[in-house]
């Protein structure tokens, strides 16, 4: 259960201001607006890799707001996959945990790919293994920072259906930010369209 | 508050470069009072040092020049056109750079002297030596700083000015297309090589008996400098010195990094294997120019195996090991080779354990105060690069006379000491070589580390590290290789005591009387054991090289 | 707030750690001496202290020898002076009459307490006869020419030193600097000596004018003997190493070099004369001292070894000097007496008036050669 309350962030012009988002326990949440409009900044300052300007975040009953990134348990995948160029795909799985790596690349479909060099995946594989990579780690909430915008059409169609059934699966809340509609209802059970609240 | 780790490496950093150099320079202010005409004066006035800063400046302007007419052709010929063995080819071409210039002054000694080719003989073959020994020595710089560009551009771009009118023969494409975007480069690369001609010390004192370069007057002198009552003329002509020298140090280096920063300009780059070509004739530059490189290295190995035999009236050689042994075995007047690699090795090391994660650590302040604090982070940039106007006998003189006269009765008997003057020198150069790298980190991989909870050391460890593996190896190595090879500073500081480096046995060796038939010979044994761990240490670094930059490392 | 400030500090502090560590461990350094008894030297490269001799001085007495070499007399004093007050140095080897008095104005010498010295002979005690310095070796330093090129008929004997400011003599004379060397040292005292003997030093224009004159007839000036005796001069063993250069056919050395060109040679061989011109030698007694602050007992071991018959009596073979001790004098083998000289009427400067006024004659050289 993750609950946010009065977010605002300034940076040049107002991104958000007094924004509230609550996401249930396994629900998936899809937040839409045009480039540009602070998607990013959102999940960036809710996983706490940017500082809000005011604004408050409970976790499971837990504030954390002033905790520090990697101790808030919310995991993320960017727009482009991150894999670490000097590891293996499974090297690459052993930041976020030291075992299950075939179950983990099993349940994103790419079994037997842990000895794979990381600088020879295709873009959705590459998604694939960070999303495997964030899930090994048991994010207490994913954000997904537009993963599927790089991919082409069919490939995009089918990773984000993959990943919304394992998303509920695990019961994995998440939220995906998007500036494309139909990505966020293929994928979400709600979408908050957040040039509208801003207006 | 979140930036203790930055403030204690500014702090040691300041601490350790700044602090002799300001105890030093106060104690010869205290000596000589506050007259600076009279530091400048005399160095006119002293027979010891006329004609010096003429004699450094001109030898230092034709080194440049001469360098360039030997760089540039190279670097054509190489950057320009598709070699076998390419990489070994240009491994030998840029090696000269990193070898001690120690080892340089044996070898090219060895070369011209009566028992080499016997060019020896008069002044102007020694001005001759001395400004094409810096030619051997810089020729990687021109190199290093015009390849990327040579190797890279896009072929399309002088295809186009082929079918334009001004673009139709060599001359006038080299003059509207290769000239302006070689002239950054060519003009960095001419700096640096006017800044270390400048500075050149080893070179100067063992190739030109009758000249000496402003360094290398300071490190003479320096033995009689900062004594109150005592030969204090010998403190006016040090400050002199070292002012004149450090603000023309100064105004190179500033020179060299306007035009590195107007040089960011993009330029359209292709893979090099588009652009090279084959030219059966660029063997007739490529060949003496790899004997050019080789000679004096070779001749170092062959000399340390070649005794003189004393007969009357006749000089014949014999080949041996004797020089081997003479030089292992040491004797009263020459410790033993084993003393000076023990402490040659202490020293790189106890060099590389401060340097390293001090140069690290501010090279990762300038890149985080970039975000948010462009001033703070621009000074922090110009204070790292202001030690590289320092050359190695000021940097000795800081220490001798700044650190080493605190408490002279601890001091003076305290091994480590020597490695703060190669602290001192190195940790500009672990920066810049930092700097780069850690900009180009792409943040991302940072923050993901993050969002996977991983804890601080972990992130530094599995991640920013292994990223920064080849800016590691390089610096660890430059670092290493710098230490060992350092002359000027530790000349003037092992003077005051009995602490003794490889360059400074073989300069010992060297400076005995040459009757003895083995002072040649076993300053080459001991230059060719400082030349192997070298070449070893750049074979090493070459493979991690990946700086596409251009620049010298 | 207050936490994230508190958990950055923990960061830091461990980087921070890291960096401490590395620091101590370059300055914690490894300084365990053995407390064994040990004699530090300050010298420069003086032949006579053989390894050989040095051992046995260290299995005589149990006393370890540990030598600090310097360039040449001058760094020796220069290292004392700057090293005042450490009292890390028991003795000092190599100062001669042309640097003792200063090293005695700069109280960097203590009164040794050698007692079983051999018999030093007068000459060696007359420039100087106490207890802070006792004489080791001593020379008389002089002009030396190619005696194939200097012969009467291709050019002519000097027999003054005005001589050398003639045309012939253009580019053709080495001498080492006495702003660095000490050989250079002694030979400007004996030029001042010869151009204002007469006058009582109260006049030095000769002095300046001959200088600048030598130096208007291009006469070479080195750092040091060596560069000057190898490299410049056409008269000695240089031709035979490397660098030599040979433009020069006369130069400053002492006056029983060539007698060493002999006997170097092992046949009675040398092209190198002495010239002993009246006024224009200088005699140079080298002198080991004990340290101010040093260690006054071993010091005098070791002042009482060198003056041994056995050990100083070498010094001709060992270190090319004259030994200090009565009844010793050069070797015959070889030519090495036969052909060194002692000067009819050497230079007569006494030690404290060349202490006196040595910073001012090398000012007044000086400012001659610019």
């Amino acid at each position: 259960m993750l609950k946010c309350k009065a977010l605002s962030k300034k940076f040049e012009h107002i991104l958000f201001d007094n924004l509230d988002i609550f996401l249930e326990p396994g629900e998936i949440l899809a937040i839409i607006g045009p480039s540009g409009c602070g998607k990013t900044t959102l999940l960036r300052c809710i996983c706490g890799l940017e500082e809000l300007d005011s604004g408050y975040i409970e976790l499971n009953g837990e504030e954390i707001t002033n905790l520090k990134v990697e101790e808030r348990g919310i995991g993320m995948i960017f727009q482009k996959p991150v894999l670490y160029p000097h590891l293996s795909v499974s090297g690459n799985l052993a930041l976020a945990s030291k075992n299950k790596h075939s179950e983990a690349l099993t349940e994103v479909g790419l079994s037997g790919f842990e000895e794979r060099s990381v600088h020879k995946l295709s873009g959705g594989e590459g998604q694939r293994v960070a999303l495997a990579r964030a899930l090994l780690a048991n994010p207490k909430v994913l954000l997904l920072d537009e993963p599927f915008s790089a991919l082409d059409n069919k490939l995009s169609l089918k990773l984000i259906s993959d990943v919304r059934k394992l998303l509920k699966k695990r019961n994995c809340p998440s939220i995906l930010v998007t500036h494309n509609y139909k990505e966020a209802e293929l994928f979400s059970d709600r979408i908050i369209d957040i040039s509208l609240i801003e207006n | 508050m979140k930036n203790i780790g930055s403030f204690i490496a500014v702090f040691l950093y300041s601490g350790l470069i700044f602090i002799p150099l300001f105890l030093a320079l106060n104690r010869l202010i205290m000596v000589t009072g506050f007259y600076p005409s009279i530091w400048f004066n005399s160095l006119e006035n002293n027979y010891i040092s006329q004609d010096i800063l003429q004699f450094t400046l001109f030898q230092a302007i034709f080194s440049t020049i001469v360098t360039l007419m030997i760089g540039i052709p190279i670097a054509w010929m190489l950057g320009r056109y598709r070699w076998p063995l390419e990489s070994l080819i240009r491994t030998v071409l840029t090696l000269p750079f990193v070898i001690p210039s120690i080892i340089a002054a044996m070898g090219i000694l060895t070369i011209i002297g009566p028992h080499g080719i016997n060019i020896r003989a008069d002044e102007d073959t020694w001005w001759w030596t001395l400004i094409i020994a810096h030619a051997w020595f810089n020729m990687a710089l021109v190199i290093r700083f015009c390849e990327p560009i040579l190797t890279t551009l896009d072929p399309s771009l002088e295809e186009q000015l082929r079918l334009l009118p001004n673009g139709q023969t060599r001359i006038s494409r080299f003059r509207y297309l290769w000239a302006p975007l070689l002239v950054p480069s060519i003009t960095a690369a001419a700096c640096m090589t006017f800044v270390f001609s400048f500075t050149s010390f080893a070179l100067v004192r063992w190739i030109t008996v009758g000249n000496e370069s402003l360094e290398s007057m300071m490190a003479t002198i320096s033995s009689s400098a900062g004594i109150e009552g005592y030969m204090e003329f010998t403190s006016e002509m040090v400050l002199g010195a070292s002012i004149i020298q450090f603000l023309i140090l100064l105004i190179s280096l500033w020179i060299t990094s306007i035009i590195q920063r107007n040089r960011k300009s993009k330029i359209p780059q292709v893979n090099t294997k588009f652009v090279k070509t084959k030219n059966s004739m660029g063997w007739l530059i490529i060949v003496p120019a790899l004997i050019f490189a080789l000679l004096p290295i070779i001749s170092v190995f062959l000399g340390s195996f070649r005794i003189r035999e004393p007969v009357e009236n006749e000089i014949i050689f014999r080949w041996s090991f004797d020089a081997w042994v003479v030089a292992w075995r040491g004797s009263n007047s020459f410790p033993p080779l084993t003393d000076a690699l023990i402490n040659s090795i202490g020293y790189a090391i106890i060099t590389l354990c401060v340097s390293l994660p001090i140069g690290f650590s501010l090279a990762s302040t300038i890149s985080k105060l970039e975000e948010n604090h462009k001033f703070l982070s621009q000074v922090l940039d110009v204070f790292t690069m202001l030690p590289f106007a320092l050359s190695a006998a000021m940097v000795g003189l800081g220490v001798l006379l700044g650190i080493i006269k605190l408490d002279i009765g601890f001091l003076h008997n305290f091994w480590p000491l020597p490695a703060l003057a190669h602290i001192m020198l190195t940790v500009p150069f672990v920066v810049r070589i930092f700097l780069p790298a850690i900009r180009s980190l792409d943040p991302m991989y940072d923050e993901n580390a993050k969002v996977l909870g991983l804890k601080p050391w972990k992130r530094f460890f599995s991640v920013k590290l292994p990223l920064l593996k080849s800016s590691l190896i390089i610096s660890t190595i430059f670092t290493l290789a710098m230490s060992l090879g350092e002359f000027g500073a530790s000349f003037v500081v092992a003077r005051n005591s009995d602490w003794v480096t490889l360059p400074l046995l073989i300069d010992s060796w060297r400076s005995k009387p040459m009757k003895d038939p083995f002072t040649g010979p076993a300053s080459n044994v001991v230059a060719t054991v400082l030349m192997l761990i070298t070449i070893i240490l750049f074979l090493f670094a070459e493979r991690y090289r990946t700086n596409k930059e251009g620049g010298m490392f | 707030m207050y936490k994230e400030i508190k958990k950055s500090v923990k960061k830091r502090i461990k980087e921070s750690i890291v960096i401490g560590l590395f620091l101590m461990m370059s300055l914690s350094g490894c300084i365990s001496e053995d407390e064994s008894k040990e004699l530090v030297i300050a010298t420069y490269d003086i032949y006579g202290l053989s390894e050989e001799m040095i051992e046995e001085f260290e299995n005589q007495t149990g006393i370890s020898v540990s030598m600090i070499k310097l360039d040449d007399a001058g760094s020796v004093l220069d290292y004392l002076i700057k090293n005042k007050g450490t009292n890390d140095i028991d003795l000092a080897i190599g100062l001669d009459n042309t640097y003792l008095s200063t090293a005695i104005q700069q109280g960097v010498l203590t009164n040794h307490t050698a007692s079983n010295l051999g018999e030093i002979s007068q000459v060696a005690l007359g420039p100087y006869n106490g207890q802070l310095a006792v004489p080791f070796d001593m020379g008389y330093v002089c002009l030396n020419y190619d005696n194939n090129l200097v012969d009467g008929k291709n050019m002519s004997v000097p027999t003054s030193l005005w001589d050398l400011t003639e045309e012939e003599w253009r580019g053709k004379v080495v001498i080492p600097s006495p702003q660095t060397s000490s050989p250079g040292r002694a030979f400007m005292l004996a030029t001042m000596d010869y151009f204002t003997s007469e006058t009582d030093r109260s006049d030095t224009s000769q002095f300046e004018s001959w200088w600048s004159a030598m130096k208007n007839n291009d006469v070479i000036i080195t750092s040091g003997w060596t560069e000057a005796y190898e490299m410049y001069y056409s008269g000695g063993y240089g031709e035979t190493t490397e660098g030599y250069i040979g433009s020069a056919h006369i130069t400053v050395s002492y006056c029983h070099s060539p007698g060493v060109e002999a006997w170097y040679s092992g046949s009675n061989i040398t092209k190198s004369s002495s010239l002993d011109i009246p006024m224009a030698s200088f005699f140079q007694v080298e002198y080991i001292s004990s340290v101010m602050g040093g260690d006054v007992e071993s010091s005098a071991l070791f002042i009482e070894y060198l003056l041994s018959e056995e050990v100083n009596s070498k010094m001709p073979e060992q270190n090319q000097m004259y030994s200090v001790l009565e009844g010793n004098d050069l070797p015959e083998t070889s030519g090495y007496l036969f052909h060194s000289i002692i000067p009819e009427q050497p230079s007569n400067l006494s030690m404290s008036e060349i202490g006196d006024n040595i910073e001012s004659w090398l000012q007044l050289w000086n400012s001659a050669m610019i």
